[in-house]
């Protein structure tokens, strides 16, 4: 097969062929014209052949690999607990399971959240990544401000960007109240392309 | 038995497997090929590269066999083979370690062909898969940090996704691509582990292999010279008759250095390792537990630097393009010059523009390890304000020295050398601002400070800025009226029985006001 | 040489077998933390309460690293402190309000608090409440002009305690607690040592007095001085 090729390489006309080491090996005899017909034939009819197995091969394994990229994501209401967890005014910590989970994560599907109830029945509920390069960042009730510990993005109460290099104010949740429990729209780890 | 039976009773068997196999026929040009007799000390970086890169396999194959792949007791098998398995601790240990070192030893040895002019005719493409051997290296290393599945290595995690995700258009999907999914969990660990246990080192033992293969082809450069200018049309001649002439053969005359200089490294890494131990794993890589301080590897940590100092507006645009400029350049380096002289005498520039690199590198490290932006997050409640700053104050003064903790300034600001370093230290405030003008600055913020004026009411800015006030070396007029000497009442409270009734400044005050 | 060679290189293997797992290097396994350790009870102070009641000299409000104070304060008043907060700047600790801690960790804390640095005493044993007890306010009026006004009236020399600013900030029990264990290490004395111009220091009755009389000059709405703690501004107004 190999010694095929060569004769082949040769005689379709890398004349020269001092561009690589592989010509030189080929001081095989010169082939019969009626041989080297069927050769040619014979050479193009498998490189055909592999090439569309090739494909037929490849469509499953890039598929694969890229599925991740095509597949479309839900979010999911996820539940918080009652309303009066959250006293009006304050900022607290929410945990959840991240709906969107595999078998495999681990404490990895775990989620925090930051739930901020600006009066009864209104909230804003924050994603713990910061804006800025996704690090947790933490809420400090005292001077009212969220804090990054990576670059040290730092936010006022209602999430706006109040220092530091995050280029906007931090990811919110969509929420709603039912049964007088909190809900919120989560599941995809936040990012500057949507909001949450 | 005699000498001569012993040699034969080797002999045979040698002689046969030489002649099914050739491999002495293979290996002797291997061994005695002719390397130049300037070749000594500068030359042993590349072979001590290649021997951790060794070591890395073959702990990274003794690993493989107790390490579970998967997010849900990744960790946990990590600190099993820490405390449980004999020796387990040992061959992670080595591992971290030589890894490092192998980043090192490639550092130097880069630095060096780049300073000698080794990478010009005809040795392009053997800078250029060094080049890919950086990368493919560099990309061990993190896809290494996140099998340690810990905090840090979540984080890291995190801080790569935002990178990727600010990519226009697909940053989305590329994402995802990393991630397996639309979170970092049990998918994105098996993805980071079959880059670094199959895709990477597959790839760094092919780039070797071409390595070492043009290595042979083109010989190893000579020592620089200055005046010993390269001219592609007549080099290859000129060096191999030099070598033909002057040169020794690389084993032994050349490999002895490179087996000293390894020797010795090996034994460094050893006692490394058992000295040191094992890099993690950190805390367990739950995301909930957010009293955390995400950092990334040595190798990394002048990006984390620089990421911090990028100014928001460009931010995104340098995140993405600097990295592919910069690898543009690296390959491109022997196509910009690859004849002329070698000798760094003789190219000024590209020791500035080097020295320059390097020098960047090492201060984005510093930064990214000191982190001066970071708000130090318990600083507040953990460190006490300093003796000084509290001595001889009135009521007023310290409850504003409380509500200077409370509002947590110390997270940002030193006072007596502790606290963040994110906004300017306090401790001689007062000597740079009158009252009003920090009334000022607390209240609007400003220059990367927080407003806090809807935060704190009249009263805790009134103690606040009575504090701050305060804050100034003995002696030293306050700024709110300029050229006016009205040091405010710090001296101690004349109380019968207080150690510091008296005279002159308690040693402590002096001692803090005169170190900064 | 040779042989030389051979026994160094067996002595390092059988050390690498046999001592290798005791080096350095090796991970301590890790101690599960118990809570109301002393270890953990240290740990959990120096974050979270360090910064202001620290030891000695240092710090801005009542150093909690002082046999003094445990000699007075009783268990059940530091735990409501920690799961209540105090006054305008001392947070409340409690989960349930925001704060690090659980109900049973605050108990556990403040016992391990009060093994780590009291003097074996459960409290209460100073002679003096903890907390703030009942005055009257015009016999206050006295014992601060004889007592403290020599330092402490305004524009004294310590400063002013009836400095409205400073009313607004401390709770009538901050003032309590200002003038029962005062800053000995700051030239402050207790209220049962001697003072400038009254050498025989306070009596309980003096210090309940003064306390009300302190607290009555506070210009906000407290005209009674058994109120506990001022309420807590309510600036949470929203800039969206």
């Amino acid at each position: 097969m190999s010694d095929d090729s060569k004769g082949e390489t040769k005689k379709e006309g890398c004349a020269g062929c001092d561009c690589g080491g592989g010509g030189g090996a080929g001081g095989s005899l010169p082939p019969v014209a009626q041989q080297d017909a069927r050769r040619g034939f014979m050479f193009k009819f498998g490189a055909g052949l592999l090439g569309i197995g090739g494909i037929l091969a490849a469509v499953p394994i890039v598929g694969y690999i890229i599925g991740p990229a095509r597949s479309r994501y839900r979010n999911e209401w996820v539940d918080l607990g009652v309303t009066t967890l959250y006293p009006s005014g304050q900022t607290r910590f929410a945990t959840f399971l991240n709906p969107i989970r595999q078998p495999t994560d681990g404490d990895a599907a775990k989620t925090a959240c930051w739930v901020r109830c600006v009066e009864a029945g209104k909230f804003q509920v924050f994603a713990i990544n910061c804006a800025h390069l996704g690090c947790p960042v933490r809420w400090f009730e005292q001077s009212k401000l969220f804090m990054c510990p990576c670059h040290g993005g730092v936010y006022y109460q209602d999430g706006t960007r109040a220092a530091g290099p995050p280029p906007r104010g931090l990811f919110e949740y969509k929420w709603k109240v039912e049964g007088g429990k909190l809900l919120i729209d989560a599941g995809r780890l936040p990012g500057l392309e949507e909001s949450v | 038995m005699n000498r001569e039976a012993l040699i034969q009773i080797v002999k045979q068997p040698v002689q046969w497997i030489e002649d099914r196999t050739g491999v002495i026929a293979f290996s002797t040009p291997l061994l005695s090929h002719h390397v130049p007799r300037s070749a000594k000390w500068w030359y042993v970086f590349g072979s001590a590269t290649l021997m951790f890169f060794t070591i890395q396999i073959v702990t990274g194959v003794c690993l493989g066999t107790m390490y579970a792949p998967s997010a849900s007791n990744a960790w946990e098998s990590l600190r099993y083979i820490d405390e449980e398995i004999p020796l387990g601790w040992m061959l992670r240990a080595l591992h971290g370690w030589s890894s490092s070192a192998m980043v090192v030893m490639m550092a130097i040895h880069m630095l060096q062909v780049f300073m000698h002019g080794s990478f010009k005719f005809p040795r392009e493409l053997n800078w250029i898969t060094g080049v890919f051997l950086l990368l493919t290296v560099l990309a061990l290393a993190f896809t290494g940090q996140v099998m340690r599945w810990d905090q840090d290595a979540y984080w890291g995690l995190g801080i790569g996704a935002a990178i990727v995700d600010r990519v226009p258009v697909f940053g989305d999907q590329m994402r995802a691509l990393m991630l397996g999914g639309p979170i970092i969990g049990g998918e994105t660990l098996n993805r980071f582990f079959a880059l670094h246990v199959f895709i990477l080192p597959g790839a760094a033992i092919g780039l070797v292999g071409v390595h070492m293969a043009l290595i042979m082809k083109n010989g190893i450069s000579e020592m620089p010279k200055p005046g010993e200018i390269v001219v592609p049309s007549t080099y290859r001649k000129g060096f191999e008759e030099r070598m033909e002439k002057s040169g020794v053969p690389f084993f032994p005359d050349a490999a002895q250095r490179d087996m000293v200089f390894c020797g010795v490294c090996l034994i460094l890494l050893v006692f490394l390792a058992a000295y040191y131990g094992p890099f993690g794993p950190g805390g367990m890589p739950d995301p909930t537990l957010i009293n955390t301080n995400p950092r990334p590897d040595y190798p990394f940590m002048w990006i984390f630097g620089a990421v911090s100092l990028l100014p928001p507006a460009s931010e995104t645009a340098i995140m993405l393009i600097s990295p592919v400029v910069g690898i543009v350049i690296l390959v491109a380096v022997p196509f910009l010059s690859n004849s002329g002289e070698r000798a760094p005498s003789r190219r000024p520039g590209m020791m500035l523009l080097a020295v320059f690199v390097v020098m960047a590198i090492v201060a984005l490290t510093w930064e990214g390890v000191t982190s001066p932006w970071s708000p130090v997050m318990d600083g507040w409640s953990a460190l006490p304000t300093p003796t000084q700053f509290v001595k001889g104050r009135t009521p007023l003064q310290m409850q504003g020295a409380v509500v200077f903790q409370y509002a947590q300034c110390r997270n940002c600001h030193e006072l007596g050398g502790f606290g963040g370093k994110r906004g300017p230290a306090l401790d001689e405030i007062a000597t740079r601002m009158s009252p009003d003008q920090i009334v000022r600055q607390v209240q609007q913020g400003g220059g990367n400070m927080p407003a806090f004026g809807k935060n704190l009411n009249s009263a805790q800015m009134t103690a606040i800025v009575g504090f701050l006030s305060t804050l100034r070396p003995e002696n030293e007029a306050d700024s709110s009226i300029p050229g006016a000497q009205l040091p405010l009442p710090i001296k101690s409270p004349l109380v019968v029985n207080s150690p510091f009734t008296g005279t002159g400044v308690p040693a402590e005050i002096s001692a803090g006001v005169s170190s900064r | 040489m040779k042989l030389r060679m051979s026994r160094f290189l067996s002595c390092l293997s059988i050390l690498a077998f046999l001592g290798c797992d005791r080096m350095p290097g090796k991970p301590q396994e890790a101690t599960p933390i118990v809570i109301g350790s002393p270890a953990w009870t240290q740990s959990t102070f120096n974050t979270n309460c360090r910064g202001c009641h620290s030891q000695g000299a240092e710090g801005a409000a009542i150093p909690l690293i002082d046999a003094g104070y445990w000699k007075v304060a009783t268990d059940a008043q530091v735990i409501q402190v920690l799961e209540q907060g105090q006054g305008v700047l001392m947070p409340s600790y409690l989960d349930s309000n925001g704060g690090p801690l659980s109900s049973d960790q605050i108990a556990a804390f403040v016992k391990g608090m009060r093994t780590l640095w009291g003097d074996g005493s459960s409290g209460g044993q100073g002679g003096i409440s903890g907390t703030v007890v009942a005055g009257n306010a015009s016999a206050g009026s006295q014992v601060f002009a004889s007592a403290c006004a020599s330092c402490h009236a305004a524009g004294g020399s310590a400063g002013s305690v009836t400095d409205p600013m400073y009313l607004k900030l401390i709770s009538n029990q901050g003032l309590w607690s200002a003038v029962v264990y005062g800053r000995a290490a700051l030239g402050s004395p207790a209220w049962n040592q001697p003072m400038p111009k009254h050498p025989n220091g306070l009596t309980p009755t003096e210090v309940a007095d003064v306390v009300c009389w302190i607290a009555q000059s506070r210009p906000m709405s407290s005209a009674n001085a058994q109120v506990n703690s001022i309420p807590k501004d309510k600036n949470v107004s929203d800039s969206k």
